[in-house]
């Protein structure tokens, strides 16, 4: 659940989404889902010239286990509070693992 | 006996097509309104031909035959068992049900003879009122009674008009009647009609309401009792034998409307002449025939097995009735009719779902709401920290959450409900409102349980069904079920080893880190406590007394855990080739990023242990060992290192000074004593981390002193490590400065020089002056040559150290 903790609170903020396909696509985070599906508004892809087909898509639902990269608006992420985010998913983990 | 019944229930069903609605009573009954009065005007006699005679005359026929081959005629009636009657039974036990319903609900037994007269009477002023309550169906069962009254009369006089029904043996009344033959009976009513002249006269306008009757027979059944008509409805199978009835019944009909047309006419002629004389006719008539009125009621319920029985038995009773009663009756029958159309407008969807679709739709329902309820189960913030840390901090801290904060998803369950519940509250519809609110909570109480199911749900992760081989394993999305079923090692066998290694070598890399981690989650810990703090305990509140000091000895314990895991009381190994662990802990950014989080948890006494081992180790300090810069002109600090200055300055310092701020001037000395005697000053002087730190004991005791609450013997002491510590600088006052005199970070030098030169003598500050003049010089020399804000701060520095001792920059001019 970080993940999913972590990219919801990215809702709202332009990312750049690198596909398994070389794909990269950047737009506003719409929304995020527990599989990590990810929704983009205002979608511009980066590659335009190797993906004319996506030329004309504004907005798009990316299932999650095609994604590569999530680029990050750096000010948006709380390094501190996610280093702690971490340390309790890792408690959790450990503590449902035993 | 059942063919009879068909024909009856048919022309219903003929009537009901032609109204094209399937509401019971309200289409018919307008229109059974008018056509009567229309009837009772002018067309009575087609009405009365449609209905009744084509019917009456053949089935009388051929009833009257069959009866006779079969049970030996009216005759042998008596030898004949009456076994083979079954409609008749029906109808007769359906008579009594009917009877006793109407007794029941008028409590008027009694059988007056000239009530006849007052029912046909009043018939009319009922049916108005009917029409006034606004249910027309009902208008139609107000005439019932007429049409009964009527037809009672009707069949006493007319015996011939309407045979079929006389000769029937089914008919409910046992007595000697029944076995009466066709030409009997039409015998017997030729004779009474002879001799009594106005009696043809009544029964012509009885006649009138009844064609009107046949016409609207489902009125009938469905007002007086709703069964039999809801009831075929719902089903199609029951709607397409009526329609199939219906038709023969027609064909049946036209046959022997031709043939009866004749006496009809005859009839409708007297009629015409004499509507008016209904009234005075009425109490000769009602007076003859009681008994044979009471034989004649059965017919009727012959032609309706659904509907006509109730109907007859009711108007006979009603006709006995007092106007109130009757209207007490009728009321309640209006209501009858009102619930059954409103079950009528409900059921209209009835049985499209079978009870499977409607449990398979349900469970998928539930599913859903256990599926949202297991993040409701998660909804108490403990978990959904656990579960949505991130989020949920995040939220709280940079504000502006953008959808629900402390809303998981499950709590969306939950709220549509309430909102349900609340939108059907504000229709003020009392009962709707009461029945929805009712049925929120069951819906919401249904969700807990379920909520609950599915709690207790995964705790048995296997179900072994009693007698069977194998085990069924529950997974769900949380709990997935495990592919791999690997047992851990013992928590303490595996880590007591380990512990044993990181006891070895405290300062290797990974055992640091391994400590930074453990200090972390004590104080993550901590912080979870702190969330769970209980309200502080009111005077002679024993038990949140006993929950405070439960908690605050919970406290304790951490705290003592984060200060092991510090290892900040480890011996202070003099020499020593690797750092003291607290050192190394706080050469990792994550240990100086703690060090305010710690600061919080731990007391004073705490803190100044922990200030005084940063003191004692200052020139070990990665912050000032790596920060060493010998001079003006010297190569730039690593990005890394100035980095970890930054940090350092950023996370650690504010908590120490906070804690210097407020301490007590002996150890103010003391620590100022430690750097002396501890550590290289020229070293730490030449940082900016060691020179914050001194700035940061000087400026203390000249605020001390300012407050005049440094005691003598303190002050003397002071004075002598201040003495000691200005001698050991003087020498390198000069490369205390970063860099070249165009860096421009050399606030903190003078922010130094400034509290050096606060609490020195005169004579010290001469020699200060003298030692940092060039850099004076030069740095206002240099500030003219920059832009008049970034001027005015270099000078703005620099008059921090002049003012201090007493000059200002404006006078060097």
């Amino acid at each position: 659940m970080l993940f999913f903790s972590f990219f919801k609170t990215l809702t709202n903020q332009t990312v750049t989404i690198e596909l398994k396909n070389d794909i990269r696509i950047r737009g506003i985070l719409k929304s995020v889902d527990q599989y990590l599906n990810i929704k983009l508004d205002d979608v511009e892809v980066l590659d335009l010239d190797k993906y004319p087909h996506l030329s004309s898509v504004k907005n798009m639902f990316i299932r999650g286990s095609v994604v590569r990269y999530v680029m990050l608006p750096r000010s948006e992420v709380d390094v501190g509070l996610l280093e702690d985010a971490t340390r309790r998913e890792a408690a959790n983990q450990a503590g449902k693992a035993r | 006996m059942s063919f009879f019944g068909f024909n009856t229930t048919l022309p219903r069903d003929q009537d009901t097509g032609p109204a094209g609605s399937r509401g019971f009573f309200e289409n018919p009954d307008p229109f059974a309104e008018v056509a009567r009065a229309s009837a009772l005007e002018d067309d009575d006699a087609i009405d009365f031909e449609d209905t009744y005679d084509g019917l009456g005359d053949q089935l009388n026929d051929d009833q009257d035959e069959f009866n006779d081959d079969t049970f030996g005629g009216g005759d042998t009636a008596p030898a004949v068992g009456r076994d083979f009657d079954f409609f008749g039974r029906t109808a007769q036990v359906a008579d009594a049900i009917g009877e006793e319903h109407v007794r029941y609900t008028l409590q008027n037994p009694q059988a007056a003879p000239p009530a006849p007269l007052h029912a046909h009477v009043a018939a009319h002023p009922v049916a108005e009122s009917t029409k006034r309550t606004g249910y027309e169906k009902y208008s139609d069962p107000g005439y019932i009674p007429d049409l009964q009254a009527k037809s009672s009369v009707w069949g006493l006089s007319q015996k011939k008009p309407e045979p079929s029904p006389a000769p029937m043996p089914a008919m409910p009344m046992p007595s000697r009647k029944m076995m009466m033959s066709l030409e009997e009976v039409e015998a017997q009513m030729r004779n009474r009609g002879q001799a009594f002249g106005p009696i043809p006269t009544q029964s012509i306008p009885q006649q009138m309401p009844d064609p009107s009757y046949m016409r609207h027979p489902q009125d009938f059944p469905t007002l007086p009792d709703g069964f039999p008509a809801n009831i075929p409805r719902n089903s199609s199978e029951h709607s397409l034998r009526r329609v199939d009835c219906p038709r023969i019944c027609r064909t049946l009909l036209q046959a022997f409307r031709s043939c009866m047309e004749a006496r009809v006419l005859c009839l409708h002629l007297v009629q015409n002449n004499i509507p008016q004389n209904l009234p005075p006719q009425g109490p000769r008539h009602a007076g003859p025939p009681p008994a044979q009125r009471q034989q004649q009621m059965p017919p009727p319920p012959s032609r309706g097995p659904n509907g006509g029985l109730p109907v007859i038995t009711n108007p006979q009773q009603l006709v006995h009735l007092t106007e109130e009663q009757r209207n007490a009756y009728l009321m309640e029958d209006a209501k009858r009719a009102k619930r059954n159309h409103k079950i009528f407008l409900l059921s209209r969807g009835n049985g499209l779902m079978t009870p499977q679709d409607k449990n398979f739709i349900t469970r998928i329902q539930l599913q859903q709401l256990v599926a949202a309820a297991g993040n409701v189960a998660d909804a108490d913030p403990e978990a959904v920290l656990a579960e949505d840390f991130y989020y949920q901090v995040y939220s709280q801290i940079r504000g502006a959450p953008r959808q629900h904060p402390h809303q998981p998803l499950g709590h969306f369950a939950q709220t549509y409900l309430l909102q349900t519940g609340n939108r059907i509250g504000g229709h003020g519809n009392r009962r709707a409102f009461q029945g929805a609110d009712n049925h929120m909570q069951r819906m919401q109480q249904q969700v807990q349980r379920a909520v609950e199911a599915a709690k207790a749900k995964p705790k048995n992760k296997q179900l072994i069904i009693e007698g069977s081989l194998g085990k069924i394993s529950f997974s769900n999305a949380k709990a997935p079920k495990p592919m791999l079923n690997l047992k851990r090692p013992d928590s303490s066998e595996g880590a007591r080893p380990k512990k044993v290694q990181s006891d070895l070598s405290t300062s290797d890399r990974k055992s640091l880190l391994g400590n930074i981690e453990a200090v972390y989650n004590a104080l993550m810990s901590m912080e979870d406590m702190e969330r769970t703090m209980p309200p502080p305990p009111e005077e002679g509140d024993t038990e949140a007394i006993q929950e405070h000091m439960e908690w605050r000895q919970q406290v304790q314990t951490l705290n003592q855990k984060l200060w092991q895991a510090l290892k900040v009381m480890e011996p202070i190994v003099p020499n020593a080739t690797t750092p003291h662990p607290f050192i190394a802990f706080l050469s990792y950014p994550k240990g100086k990023k703690a060090i305010p989080r710690i600061f919080r948890h731990i007391d004073q006494e705490q803190r100044v242990t922990i200030l005084t081992m940063i003191v004692v180790h200052l020139d070990s300090l990665d912050v000032v060992r790596l920060a060493q810069h010998s001079g003006p002109g010297e190569a730039q600090l690593s990005v890394a290192v100035r980095e970890a200055i930054d940090l350092f300055s950023l996370a650690v310092m504010p908590s120490l000074l906070g804690y210097v701020n407020e301490a007590p001037f002996n150890i103010i000395i003391g620590l100022l004593g430690l750097v002396i005697a501890q550590t290289q000053v020229i070293h730490v002087a030449r940082t900016k981390t060691g020179l914050g730190i001194l700035t940061m004991l000087l400026s203390r005791a000249e605020i001390v002193k300012e407050a005049g609450q440094a005691s003598e013997r303190d002050w003397q002491q002071w004075v002598e490590k201040f003495n000691v510590l200005f001698d050991m600088l003087e020498p390198g006052l000069a490369h205390i400065f970063p860099g070249s005199i165009n860096s421009g970070d050399d606030m903190y030098v003078w922010q130094f020089l400034a509290a050096v030169g606060i609490g020195a003598s005169p004579e010290q500050q001469q020699r200060l002056v003298i030692a940092v003049k060039d850099r004076v010089m030069e740095t206002v020399g240099y500030s003219k040559t920059l832009p008049a804000d970034m001027s005015s701060q270099r000078l703005g520095n620099v008059n921090l150290f002049m003012r201090a001792i007493g000059l200002d920059v404006e006078l060097l001019g």
